[in-house]
C-alpha cells in the first residue's frame, strides 16, 4: 500500500528512539519465549511418555525400595510384555554441587525397554560385558568432557550403598531419540551397586511394557492389587502419569512462570505505550497539517497503529531468534536432574511475534486514537 | 484566543503521561524483583527459621543432609551422657534421635502426590525443639501409634486433619494433635515415634540426633568431644547453620530465575527510561541553554538531569515495592531438592529486600538517565537559546 | 460568479460564563479568479475566518458555501473528503513533514486520490515546475532554504488542482527577497492559472498584490475594496 511508505519514513524520524523500543520488545520476547520453552521442556516430557509403560513404586512414596521377587510376579502378569528395574543411586561425583541422575539398572531389559536409548551395537555389547561400565548421555558427556574409554568414580551419596568409592568405566555415550529420556543421566550395572550394599536385593523402580496400550490402566491395578495387603505394597502408573506428578512436586510452575510472563508483557507494554505517545505528541503539527490536506480520521489512526506494529515486531523477530539461538537447557547450565531439556523451536518464535504483534497494537491504540481525535485548529502553530 | 481552552494537545498524552509510563515500568520491574526474592528468602526461612541457636545437630561424618546420613543405636547414649548436652527438669538429657522418611499424600490443591516428610522423632523432642506449640489437640505419646501433624502439614494435604487416621507403614496411625512452628519447615511435616517408625519402614538406626545445648557457647567443647571418640564417626552442627546450608541448593536455583528474569526484564525498563529522558532534554533545551548563560557549570546540568532520572526511577521503584508487598505471607509449596520432599513456605519480603528494591530502581533511573543528561550537558549553548 | 458565500457568520467561544466573539454576523461574497487579502490587527479573527473557509472549524451561527456546497453543514468524515478535493492550505511556518522529500512532501494530497503512480508523479514534478523547484526534489526540508520550502508548501497546495487556495500569512518568516518571489508566484497562479485565493496578511507589500481587500476589526467586516491593478490580468 502506498501509506506503507509514510509508516517506514515515520519510524525512521528518531533513530535512537525506534532501536531502544525495538530492544526492550525483543527482550520482552525473549523472556517470554524463555518462560514458555521451560513449560514446554515439562510437557515435552508428557507428551513424548510412552503409552505403553508403566512406573512400578512403593506406595508409601518412592523412596522405600522393594524386592526383586516383586519383578517375577509383575513379569507373570496378564497384559505384561517385558519388565526392568532400576535405582536411584545418588552418589558424588567429585562435589555435590555436580548434580546428575545415576541409575542402577538391570542393564540388557532396561535397553530394551527403553528404544530411545541410542548406542551403537558395539558401545552396547561393552557395557553388558563390563560389570564396572557404565553410559553416559551425551548431554552429560559434553558437559564434563568425557569420552568411552575415560573412568570415573562415584562416592556413594546414600548409607545403603556403603562407603567405599565406586569406580567405572564409560563404555557408551548415548544419544536420545525423544524428550522420554533424558540426555543427561547416567546407568550403570544393578548388581555392581548390589553386590557392595549394606542391604541387598533392594529395587527402586519396576518399569513394565503393557502389551496393549488401551489397556495400561487395568493392568496397572492388577499388579497393585497383587501387593496389596503385603509388606511391601506398590503403586503403579503409566509413565506419563508419573512424569506430570513429578513435574507437579516441583511448585506450581504455571502460575509461576505465567504471572512472571503477565509481568514482562506489562512491562513492556508501558515502554512502548510510552515511546508511541511520545513520537505522536513530537507529531501534533504534522498530523494536523495531514488533517488539513484531507487525510480522515481513520487513516491516521492507521498510520499511528501501523507504526507501532512495525516497530513491536521488528522488535519480536530480533527476541524470537536471539531465543532460539541462546536458550537452551545446557547453555544455561540447568540441565541434568529434575528439570528436562527445554529450547526454543520454530514454533515458539511464532508465538513470540504474535506476542510483539499484540504489544505493538495495544501500545499504539490510545496514542492513534488521540492522535485521530485531534482538534486541527488547536494544533497548528501559530505565531500570534 | 480559542486556542488556550484546549491548548497543550502537547500534552494529550501528557508530559506527566510520559513519566508516569516511565515509572510504571520501573514499578513492574522492582514488583517482579521483590516478588521473585521473597520466594527464595520465604524457603530459605522457613528452613533457617527451623535452627535454633542452641541446638546441635548430630550426621554422620560426610553426609549432606540427615536423609542421606546414618547413626547407630548404640552411639545414642554416648552422645547424651556427654557434659554439653542440657537435662530437663526430671534430669532426663534433651537429646532426640531421629529419622526422616518420605511418605505419598494427595495435595489439598490439585490431588496429585506430593512427598510429604515424616519425622520419627524421640520422646524428648518437643522440649529440645521448644518454639514447637500445639494449636489442637496433643502430643502423641512414646509407644502409640499416634502422629502430630504441622498446620502447614494438615492444611496442603488430604487426610491429615486432627482425629484422621493415615495408613502407612504397614499400620493406621491417628492424628492426635496439630502444631505450630513460627513458620518453620516442621509445619510441613508428621511426627511421630522412633522407636516405632523405624520397624515400620524396615530401618534398624536413626539418620541424626538433635540435642539441646547447656549453653549456645557448649557448642565448641561438644564438637572436641564428639571427634575425640573413636566411637563416634558423627560430625555436629549448629542446628541453624545445618538448616541454612540446606536451604542452598533449591534457594541457589530460585535465586538464579530471579536475578536472569529481572535482568532482563530491567533492560526493557531502562530503555524507557532513555527515551524519557533523551525527550526530556530536546523539550527543555532553551531551559538548559538559558541555565547555561547564565553561568550553570556542565558538571551541574548533567547533576541535575541524573538526579531527575533517578528521581523519577525511585517513584517507580515504591510504587513496585506497593505492588509486590500484598504477596508477603502468601503459602505455597516447593519441593527441597536436599530432602526431597515438599516444604510449605510463606513469601517472605524483608525490610533488606525492599531496600534493594528501591536501590535497584535508583540504578535503573542512573544508567538510563546516564546518557541524556551527558547530551544536555554538551548542547552548545547558543543554539540552546535560539530553540523555539 | 460567487465561489465562496459567507452569511452572517458569528464564532464565538465559552469562556467561564462569558461568550467571546471572535466574528460577529460577518457576511462576505469572494467571485471566481479574485485574490483576497484579508488584513486586520491581531485578535481581528481574520485567521479564524481563514480557517472556516478551510473546513477546518466551524460558525457557531451562520453559513459557509463554498462552489455551492454547504460546507457548514458536512459531517466530519465528509468535509475531509471535500478538503482534499477543493482546498490547498500554506501555512506561515511551512508546515512540511521533516521525514520526506520535496517530492514526497507535494505528492502527500495525491496519496488520497486514486492516481496510479505514474500519473502521480506526473502531477508532482508539474506543480514542482511552477513553482522553480525541479531540480531540489530529492531534497528534505532541512535541505532548504525558508523561501524554498514555501515554495514547495504552494507546490504542495496546488498539486491537486484544488478549487481554492487559502494562504495564512504565507510570507509571515521570509526575509524581503523570498517574500518577493513567494507573493509573485501567487500572484502569477492568480493570474495565469485563474486560481481564486484567500490570503490572511500584514505585510502591505503583500496586499498590494491581491485584487481585492476586506479589513477586519474585532470580529466585524470594516471595509471591502477593489484594488486597482498594477498591470492587466
Amino acid at each position: 500500500m502506498k501509506f506503507i511508505g509514510l509508516v517506514l519514513k515515520s519510524a525512521r524520524r528518531s533513530k535512537r528512539r525506534t532501536a531502544l523500543t525495538v530492544l526492550s520488545v525483543a527482550m520482552a520476547v525473549f523472556l517470554f519465549s524463555a518462560l514458555r520453552a521451560v513449560l514446554q521442556g515439562f510437557d515435552a516430557v508428557s507428551a513424548a511418555s510412552s503409552a505403553q509403560r508403566l512406573v512400578t513404586i512403593r506406595s508409601t512414596s518412592m523412596i522405600f525400595p522393594m524386592p526383586t521377587s516383586h519383578g517375577e510376579i509383575i513379569r507373570g502378569t496378564a497384559g505384561v510384555q517385558d519388565v526392568t528395574y532400576a535405582n536411584w543411586f545418588g552418589g558424588i561425583y567429585k562435589d555435590p554441587k555436580n548434580f546428575f541422575g545415576q541409575f542402577a539398572v538391570e542393564p540388557e531389559s532396561y535397553l530394551r525397554m527403553y528404544p530411545e536409548i541410542l548406542l551403537t551395537p558395539e558401545e552396547k555389547k561393552a557395557f553388558l560385558d563390563d560389570r564396572t561400565g557404565c553410559i553416559v548421555g551425551d548431554g552429560l558427556a559434553k558437559k564434563y568432557g568425557w569420552t568411552s574409554g575415560d573412568k570415573i568414580v562415584l562416592q556413594p551419596g546414600i548409607p545403603t550403598y556403603g562407603s567405599q568409592d565406586y569406580p567405572f568405566t564409560i563404555r557408551g555415550i548415548y544419544r536420545t531419540s525423544s524428550s522420554a529420556v533424558d540426555n543427561q543421566s547416567m546407568m550403570f550395572h544393578w548388581k555392581y551397586a548390589d553386590e557392595r550394599s549394606i542391604v541387598k536385593g533392594q529395587v527402586g523402580w519396576y518399569v513394565t511394557r503393557v502389551a496393549d496400550p488401551d489397556r495400561a490402566a487395568q493392568v496397572a491395578t492388577t499388579i497393585d492389587q497383587k501387593f496389596a495387603n503385603s509388606p511391601y505394597e506398590t503403586k503403579t502408573d503409566t509413565e506419563q502419569q508419573f512424569s506430570a506428578q513429578f513435574a507437579s512436586m516441583l511448585g506450581n510452575l504455571n502460575l509461576l512462570l505465567g504471572s512472571v510472563a503477565l509481568a514482562v508483557v506489562l512491562t513492556t507494554l508501558f515502554v512502548a505505550g510510552n515511546t508511541m505517545a511520545m513520537s505522536v505528541r513530537e507529531r501534533t503539527t504534522e498530523i494536523a497539517v495531514m488533517r488539513t490536506l484531507g487525510f480522515p480520521s481513520s487513516t491516521i489512526f492507521m498510520l499511528v497503529v501501523g507504526e507501532g506494529v512495525l516497530v513491536a515486531i521488528v522488535g519480536g523477530v530480533i527476541g524470537g531468534l536471539l531465543a532460539r539461538a541462546l536458550i537452551s537447557a545446557e547453555m544455561l547450565g540447568l540441565a541434568g536432574g529434575f528439570i528436562p531439556a527445554f529450547g526454543v523451536t520454530n514454533a515458539n518464535v511464532v508465538v513470540g511475534l504474535g506476542l510483539s504483534l499484540v504489544i505493538g497494537l495495544l501500545a499504539a491504540v490510545i496514542p492513534a486514537t488521540m492522535a485521530s481525535r485531534l482538534k486541527i485548529v488547536d494544533a497548528l502553530r501559530r505565531v500570534a | 484566543m480559542g486556542l488556550i481552552t484546549n491548548y497543550n494537545l502537547r500534552s494529550m498524552i501528557v508530559r506527566k503521561g510520559t513519566a508516569a509510563m516511565t515509572a510504571m515500568g520501573i514499578a513492574m520491574v522492582v514488583a517482579v524483583f521483590v516478588m521473585t526474592m521473597a520466594i527464595a528468602q520465604g524457603f530459605r526461612g522457613a528452613l533457617v527459621a527451623s535452627g535454633s541457636n542452641d541446638n546441635a545437630i548430630l550426621l554422620r561424618k560426610g553426609s549432606t543432609s540427615e536423609t542421606v546420613s546414618a547413626v547407630l543405636k548404640p552411639q545414642l547414649p554416648l552422645i547424651e551422657s556427654m557434659p554439653q548436652v542440657a537435662r530437663s527438669a526430671d534430669n532426663h538429657p534433651l537429646a532426640s534421635p531421629e529419622l526422616v522418611v518420605i511418605i505419598s499424600l494427595p495435595r489439598t490443591s490439585d490431588g496429585q502426590p506430593a512427598n510429604v516428610p515424616l519425622r520419627g522423632v524421640g520422646p524428648r523432642a518437643f522440649e529440645v525443639r521448644n518454639t514447637l506449640q500445639f494449636v489442637e489437640g496433643r502430643r502423641f505419646t512414646p509407644g502409640m501409634q499416634e502422629i502430630n501433624v504441622g498446620k502447614q502439614a494438615a492444611i496442603r494435604f488430604k487426610g491429615l486433619t486432627l482425629g484422621s487416621d493415615v495408613r502407612f507403614g504397614n499400620a493406621v496411625w491417628k492424628v492426635v494433635g496439630v502444631f505450630t512452628a513460627d513458620d518453620a519447615s516442621f509445619e510441613s511435616e508428621v511426627w511421630g515415634d522412633v522407636d516405632l517408625m523405624m520397624p515400620a519402614f524396615q530401618r534398624d538406626g536413626y539418620q541424626s540426633v538433635t540435642v539441646k545445648l547447656v549453653d549456645p557457647s557448649a557448642f565448641d567443647s561438644f564438637q572436641a568431644a564428639v571427634g575425640n571418640d573413636p566411637r563416634l564417626d558423627l560430625k555436629p552442627d549448629r542446628e541453624r547453620d545445618y538448616y541454612e546450608g540446606q536451604s542452598a541448593t533449591t534457594g541457589a536455583l530460585i535465586r538464579v530465575f530471579a536475578i536472569f528474569v529481572t535482568a532482563i526484564l530491567s533492560i526493557g525498563a531502562v530503555f524507557g527510561a532513555v527515551n524519557t529522558m533523551y525527550a526530556a532534554v530536546a523539550y527543555r533545551t532553551r531551559e538548559i541553554g538559558t541555565l547555561r548563560a547564565l553561568g550553570f557549570s556542565r558538571l551541574r546540568i548533567v547533576t541535575a538531569f541524573l538526579a531527575e532520572s533517578v528521581a523519577l526511577a525511585l517513584v517507580g521503584g515504591v510504587i513496585g515495592c506497593m505492588i509486590a508487598l500484598p504477596v508477603h505471607g502468601l503459602s505455597t509449596g516447593a519441593m527441597n531438592m536436599t530432602s526431597f520432599s515438599e516444604l510449605a513456605f510463606k513469601f517472605r519480603i524483608t525490610p533488606g529486600l525492599l531496600v534493594g528494591g528501591l536501590l535497584f530502581s535508583a540504578l535503573m533511573g542512573a544508567v538510563g538517565g546516564l546518557l541524556p543528561a551527558l547530551r544536555a550537558a554538551r548542547i552548545p549553548v547558543a543554539r540552546a537559546l535560539r530553540e523555539i | 460568479m460567487a465561489l465562496i458565500e459567507l452569511r452572517d457568520v458569528t464564532k464565538s467561544y465559552r469562556r467561564d460564563a462569558n461568550e467571546i466573539s471572535v466574528l460577529d454576523g460577518v457576511s462576505i461574497t469572494v467571485d471566481e479568479g479574485d485574490f483576497l487579502g484579508l488584513m486586520g490587527p491581531s485578535g481581528s479573527g481574520k485567521s479564524t475566518l481563514l480557517n472556516l473557509l478551510a473546513g477546518i472549524d466551524r460558525p457557531t451561527r451562520g453559513a459557509v458555501r463554498i462552489g455551492g456546497t454547504e460546507v457548514s453543514a458536512l459531517s466530519e468524515r465528509a468535509l475531509a473528503a471535500w478538503r482534499a478535493r477543493h482546498i490547498g492550505f500554506i501555512f506561515q511556518l511551512y508546515n512540511l513533514i521533516p521525514v520526506l522529500t520535496a517530492f514526497e512532501n507535494v505528492e502527500l494530497p495525491l496519496l488520497l486520490t486514486n492516481l496510479s503512480k505514474k500519473q502521480r508523479r506526473d502531477h508532482v514534478m508539474t506543480a514542482l515546475g511552477i513553482v522553480g523547484l525541479s531540480d531540489r526534489e530529492t531534497h528534505y526540508p532541512r535541505q532548504l532554504s525558508g523561501g524554498q520550502e514555501q515554495r514547495v508548501a504552494i507546490a504542495r497546495a496546488i498539486v491537486a488542482d484544488p478549487t481554492l487556495l487559502l494562504a495564512d500569512e504565507p510570507t509571515g518568516d521570509l526575509d524581503a527577497k523570498s517574500a518577493g518571489e513567494v507573493l509573485t508566484l501567487l500572484q502569477r497562479l492568480n493570474r495565469e492559472y485563474r486560481k481564486t485565493i484567500v490570503m490572511v496578511t500584514h505585510d502591505p507589500h503583500a496586499a498590494e498584490r491581491a485584487t481585492h481587500l476586506l479589513h477586519l476589526e474585532k470580529g466585524t467586516l470594516v471595509e471591502q475594496t477593489r484594488v486597482a491593478s498594477a498591470g492587466s490580468a
